[in-house]
């Protein structure tokens, strides 16, 4: 038994003369503090931009001709068709960025600086995610301007082109949560980097090339279950045939489905982190 | 009546086999400095981490001003302050921007929190350079400006980990003086845990000697010392005939003497004062002695006592490597 027991029970309590700020408050200090690191490192952000602006060129240039024999497509640009491809690549690549500004502050020192303070895990972990993501809208409608100059015409307008940008936001903070969660666990920047290419299957089990109906074997399979097939239909019909009620929820849920798993997964990495210290 | 105390009890902190902080207690009173001091891998910052709810206890619990550091940590997190051994600064983040961040998720309004960061600033020594990116600091500056991150919200208890290793001299004494300041105007309660023996002799009201996880000694400085036993006088002669005689006069006036060559070491309690006494008696028989020294326990010597090993810290370790 311990002689300070009876101490610790009978000891009164500070009080509560500290507020904290709204919650949605600090998400947004969270992400505004988040961005501006990562506007002063510029070259963190720039080569994942590039690099999706060189899929879209490759992927169109050198498959665009195949559309004239691919049963699916119809009478559809495969402009329209690749585009999305491009655009999740994208968000595959800028989500790092979120999960190496966590690995970053880890070596600083100013993620304990900061998880001593009132503030909440969640809006720590949200303005790391949600600034990710603002960044990847950044390289997504960067992307939809170099699809336009290359004369992308969307079948639902000016909406769609929007409606894309903002599935890309879904996604990215979907993937941004898991590089975070990665970043939790390793505080290592090397094992972040190797992580988020885990997700790059899922870029390639799925209709990338060919609409889904041209798919098959185990490939199919995997399709059906993979979100990101249903994000690539969301953003193609929008882009090419339409909108479509059914599709679009489904593209809709699957990101936010993805958002909401990755995000819980980043909560427990921290908590992890926390009970290892 | 407000508590600022820190209690400890059974702490314990096991990685796999390893027991980095092994059944640890402690009672740490308000407005008390408490040195927590080791060598390197003693379990300090590991305790830290604990008290200021950045590691969970593997068993034991521990409350700060009242608030139990797992259950309640986020009322722990309101009312502590803490400097990390790591200093906590984003190096692309300018002293402003980190100073006003800190005081806003401390619930204080914008204009608020800009006075306060203003306030900081100058009394860091800091204010002339708010548009440098802090990554460009030097390590005082740096320390400093994570000291002033942790004032931000008028902390009730502030834990110091190492807030002095690599400084220079110079910089050392500013934060020792501060960390008096603290404690003196503001009533604030100080955990600090130091490698350095005279750092926790100078601040701390209160010491525990941690080794190896485990907590080898506690007390004031000056309890510690005295437990190690008495002080002693020495006195050298020019010869051995002359230590005897001085002996032989001096016996009664002592607990205990030993004579080694030309060296007589009269132990007794309170032997500064003595001296006056002891150098009186002498002069009465003629006897001169060569020289004469005053031999107090310091805290090594406890350290040695209650671990059994002299203390070491990092930059005599590294002179010797």
């Amino acid at each position: 038994m311990s002689v300070y027991t009876e101490s610790i029970g009978s000891i009164q309590k500070l009080d509560e003369r500290a507020k904290t700020m709204p919650f949605i408050l600090q998400v947004i200090m969270m992400t505004w503090r988040s961005l501006l690191t990562i506007f002063r490192t510029p070259a963190a952000v720039i080569p994942s931009l590039i690099i999706s602006v060189f899929f879209l060129l490759v992927y169109d240039s050198s498959l665009s001709r195949a559309s004239t024999f691919l049963p699916g497509l119809g009478d559809n640009s495969y402009l329209g068709f690749i585009l999305p491809v491009a655009i999740v690549s994208a968000a595959l690549g800028g989500a790092g960025v979120a999960g190496q500004s966590i690995v970053r502050d880890i070596e600083s020192g100013y993620f304990d600086k900061l998880l001593l303070t009132p503030v909440s895990r969640g809006a720590l972990l949200l303005g790391t995610i949600i600034s990710g993501a603002l960044i990847l809208v950044i390289q997504t409608s960067a992307v939809m301007i170099v699809a336009v100059l290359m004369g992308l015409q969307s079948s639902t307008g000016i909406l769609g082109i929007l409606g894309v940008v903002l599935l890309a936001l879904l996604l990215g903070t979907g993937f941004a949560g898991f590089t975070v969660g990665v970043a939790l666990r390793t505080g290592n920047a090397a094992a972040t980097q190797g992580a988020s290419f885990l997700f790059f299957p899922l870029t390639f089990l799925t209709a990338t090339f060919v609409p889904v109906s041209l798919l098959s074997g185990w490939i199919a399979t995997a399709a059906i279950y993979n979100p990101i097939t249903y994000i690539l239909e969301a953003m193609r019909a929008m882009l090419n045939t339409g909108w479509d009620a059914e599709i679009m929820l489904r593209g809709l849920l699957s990101c936010v489905g993805l958002g909401v798993a990755m995000f819980i997964f980043a909560l427990i990495s921290l908590r992890t982190r926390t009970r290892l210290k | 009546m407000s508590n600022r105390e820190v209690v400890a009890e059974n702490l314990v902190k096991r990685y796999g086999d390893f027991y980095a902080v092994n059944n640890v207690s402690f009672h740490i009173k308000s407005g008390e400095i408490f040195g927590f001091l080791g060598p390197n891998g003693a379990g300090k910052s590991t305790t830290v981490a604990m008290l200021t709810t950045l590691g969970l206890p593997t068993e034991g619990r521990a409350t700060v001003g009242g608030y139990d550091v797992v259950t309640e940590a986020a009322y722990v997190r309101r009312i502590a302050g803490v400097a990390l051994q790591e200093i906590g600064i984003d190096p692309l983040m300018k002293s402003l921007e980190l100073l006003t961040i800190q005081g806003r998720l401390f619930g204080q309004s914008r204009k608020e929190a800009r006075a306060r960061a203003e306030e900081l600033l100058s009394l860091v020594k800091l204010s002339e350079f708010t548009d440098r990116l802090v990554g460009k600091y030097s390590g005082g500056m740096r320390r400093r400006l994570d000291l002033a991150m942790a004032l931000v919200h008028e902390p009730a208890i502030l834990f110091l980990d190492e807030p002095t290793t690599g400084l220079d001299p110079a910089s050392r004494r500013d934060i020792w003086h501060e960390v008096r300041r603290l404690n003196r105007d503001h009533g604030m309660t100080i955990f600090l845990t130091t490698q350095y023996l005279e750092e926790a002799d100078e601040l701390a009201d209160r010491i525990a000697i941690i080794d190896g996880g485990k907590i080898a000694a506690e007390g004031s400085p000056a309890d510690l010392k005295s437990g190690i036993g008495s002080e002693s006088i020495n006195l050298t002669f020019t010869d051995s005939e002359m230590v005897n005689r001085a002996a032989s006069e001096l016996s009664a006036m002592v607990d205990r003497l030993q004579a080694d060559r030309q060296v007589l070491r009269l132990y007794l309690t309170n032997a500064a004062a003595a001296i006056p006494a002891v150098v009186t008696r002498l002069q009465q028989a003629g006897i001169q002695p060569a020289s004469l020294t005053l031999t107090q326990p310091t805290l090594d010597d406890v350290f040695l006592k209650v671990t059994g090993q002299r203390f070491q810290s990092e930059s005599e370790q590294a002179e010797v490597a």
